[in-house]
């Protein structure tokens, strides 16, 4: 049963995400197509939570696959257990016994990666490729027949075909040019920063227990700070973590001390600190103003 | 919305068919018959009756990538409109026509969207530039979904517009370079890449010869041989191939320069793939995808750049935007070649600030300036003597001879070391 788009909303919003319209829809046409989704946006804008959060609101697996410099096919697709295989050889030997290729290549000694940990999942797996733009060009030629035959072929084995088709999403930070090719086999969703409203709605279902003015004055303090240009632009995650870090220290509102003291859970580089200083003295003194 | 109700499916496929076929014709968005009958079927899976879905689900076949989603609102909100207007005439991804000439005093305007001036108030405004911040005035909404909320359904060009009017807004034009010296600047581009050698890459990798020893491999292949290593495998560290961040002013005071410069960038651009190109006025832009679908050869037209070109200088803010926004382009086999006369009016610390962070993560970064081709030239320019403790060198750019040298000049900076590192 394929969720519609206003389930899954309100599944994400179950589980303290808040998914707009489009996301949902996309997640929606993901399921409902069996096409891979790819998600770019800035760093911090929950691209991976996203992924996350589908496979608890489907109820499945959450399989990962980092994306690095050099990542080649045989990490993300299988390896053999060498070391297994030799000792089986030697066991061998010793006993006196012969071996076949078919004893030394058997599924014993095959050690899935995500790739085919994804296709041999008996329920359709999430399967998560974050950061593709890490990858070199030639594991995103090779991902490219993945995704069209959900097949891959073991040389030893022969080919072993998806027992079911899972659902993909892709994540990219742009910081490398994908190719069309790849673009044109996935749906593609861009996601921005949530609005003001968006932003509050996550942070009260993210720390249930937080004190509404000082979610609202968290929010509106972290979305001035956007306006300016940052080397470092806080995210989500660093709302989160700001609020959260008031809560530790019992704030009840946001004031120039306790500003001063949590500072670095929003604002990471030195120089972002200095650059918005004023902006937060303006914050911290309307806060006051107000409370 | 009216045209998407409880369609016939003929109608409703007709409709779909239309609109695909117009995102591909005026903006060369990649959309087969393929891309079309997927479309169809997601909206099977949608209330089509909710325009918000509907979008959302043609939205996520049809556009692939932030530039085409904003194109793909714009075009949305024009072919689906709901208040029975016809629709504007937007201004094309790419030149339909051949760019026409810098807009003269009177600003005439033809059609809009080929019209080479400042589009007159009140009417379809040109694409947005990518340089656009969201949240900024006349940048699209914040919100999860760009360019999703309804409050920019019966106005969707309105931010556009606004923008094009601001007064701090670069005039914008269209770029023509058609002097035929590409195979010289070519000459120089190879020059250039050659003349750059970052060293080894820290990471091993399987090479015919090596280094190291590649256990796992020998290991995997002896599996192969009984268990006897017969063939040994290597590990090495290959050459780091540069990439290139090219950061070109185009701001009026660069004049003529620029319009050379953009052409080498090209020519760049054409001997490796491991190019990135933006420009900036008082906004920034990529022009990679622009100089990507150029014809190698043909005269280099390039669509009007808004606030990109022509217009003031802010390079401070620009390189900040790009140091901040493009961080991930940036990385320790990057070399960023800046090329500018240094000419600014913005606040001198902001390029220290970027290009302290900038150098921080690249391989290198080399300013290019056509006033430092001058004969008894200082870098006395209030950007440039900010930015001279980050470069590694300040080189003259005044003409194709400096272009020609500049990998010889760039090897000989090199070797001489920087010209000051920030900390």
């Amino acid at each position: 049963m394929i969720p519609s788009v206003n389930e899954l909303q309100l599944a994400f919003q179950a589980r303290g995400y808040v998914a707009g319209d489009a996301l949902a829809t996309s997640l929606r046409l993901v399921v409902g197509l069996g096409r891979p989704l790819l998600l770019e946006g800035p760093a911090g804008v929950g691209k991976t939570e996203a992924a996350k959060t589908l496979a608890a609101a489907l109820g499945t697996r959450l399989i990962r696959l980092q994306c690095y410099e050099g990542l080649d096919a045989q990490a993300a697709l299988y390896e053999w257990n060498y070391a297994r295989q030799l000792l089986h050889l030697r066991a061998a030997e010793l006993r006196g016994e012969g071996l076949s290729d078919e004893d030394l290549y058997g599924e014993q000694f095959l050690m899935p990666r995500p790739l085919l940990q994804a296709i041999q999942e008996p329920q359709s797996a999430v399967l998560l490729i974050d950061e593709i733009d890490r990858a070199d060009d030639a594991f995103e030629a090779f991902l490219l027949e993945l995704l069209a035959e959900w097949q891959i072929t073991v040389p030893e084995l022969g080919t072993l075909s998806a027992v079911s088709r899972p659902h993909v999403i892709l994540t990219s930070n742009r910081s490398r040019e994908l190719s069309d090719a790849l673009r044109r086999r996935c749906l593609y969703h861009w996601t921005e920063y949530p609005t003001r409203a968006q932003e509050l709605q996550i942070v009260h279902s993210r720390l249930p227990g937080i004190n509404e003015t000082l979610a609202r004055q968290v929010t509106d303090a972290v979305h001035a700070l956007r306006a300016l240009p940052l080397g470092k632009t806080p995210g989500v995650a660093e709302t989160l973590d700001w609020a959260a870090a008031l809560m530790t220290l019992h704030a009840d509102h946001l004031d120039a001390a306790a500003l001063q003291a949590t500072l670095g859970a929003v604002l990471k580089l030195r120089e972002d600190q200095l650059l918005a200083a004023p902006t937060l003295q303006a914050v911290a003194a309307q806060a006051q103003s107000r409370g | 919305m009216a045209e998407l109700g409880p369609a016939a499916p003929a109608a409703l496929s007709a409709q779909v068919t239309a609109f695909a076929a117009r995102l591909r014709d005026r903006h060369v968005f990649l959309i087969g018959p393929g891309e079309v009958q997927t479309a169809l079927e997601a909206l099977g899976m949608v209330d089509v009756l909710s325009r918000r879905e509907v979008r959302a689900a043609l939205r996520s076949v049809l556009a692939a990538s932030p530039e085409q989603v904003r194109v793909f609102d714009l075009e949305f909100n024009a072919f689906f409109r709901t208040d029975g207007h016809s629709a504007p005439r937007l201004p094309p991804l790419l030149p339909e026509t051949p760019a026409p000439a810098a807009p003269g005093p009177g600003g005439e305007a033809g059609e809009p969207g080929e019209a080479a001036g400042p589009p007159e108030p009140g009417a379809p405004a040109p694409q947005a530039t990518p340089g656009e911040q969201p949240g900024e005035p006349g940048g699209p909404p914040q919100g999860q979904e760009t360019g999703d909320p309804d409050s920019n359904d019966h106005d969707a060009d309105a931010p556009v517009i606004r923008t094009q009017l601001s007064p701090n807004a670069a005039p914008g034009a269209a770029v023509h370079a058609g002097e035929g010296d590409l195979a010289q600047l070519l000459r120089a581009a190879s020059d250039l890449i050659r003349a750059l050698e970052l060293g080894r890459a820290r990471r091993l990798r399987p090479m015919p010869r090596g280094s190291k020893l590649d256990a796992r491999r020998t290991l995997h292949a002896a599996a192969r041989t009984a268990g006897d290593a017969v063939t040994l495998r290597w590990l090495g560290r290959p050459r780091r191939a540069p990439r290139f961040l090219l950061v070109l002013d185009g701001s009026r005071s660069m004049g003529r320069d620029a319009t050379l410069l953009l052409r080498f960038a090209q020519a760049l651009h054409l001997r490796s793939r491991r190019v990135e190109v933006f420009a900036f006025s008082t906004g920034l832009l990529r022009l990679t995808p622009l100089l990507r679908r150029a014809a190698p050869g043909q005269p280099l037209d390039l669509p009007d750049l808004g606030v990109a070109w022509g217009g003031g200088t802010r390079i401070g803010e620009n390189l900040l935007r790009l140091a901040r926004d493009e961080r991930g382009r940036v990385d320790r086999h990057t070399v960023i070649l800046i090329l500018s006369d240094g000419l600014d009016t913005g606040d001198p610390a902001l390029v220290a600030r970027a290009l302290r962070d900038l150098r921080r993560r690249a391989a290198g970064v080399v300013w290019l300036s056509p006033l430092a081709a001058t004969p008894g030239y200082r870098p006395v320019q209030r950007a440039i003597a900010a930015a001279l403790p980050f470069l590694d060198a300040l080189l003259p750019a005044g003409g194709a001879d400096d272009l020609h040298r500049l990998g010889r000049r760039l090897r000989a900076a090199r070797r001489a070391g920087p010209t000051g590192r920030g900390g």
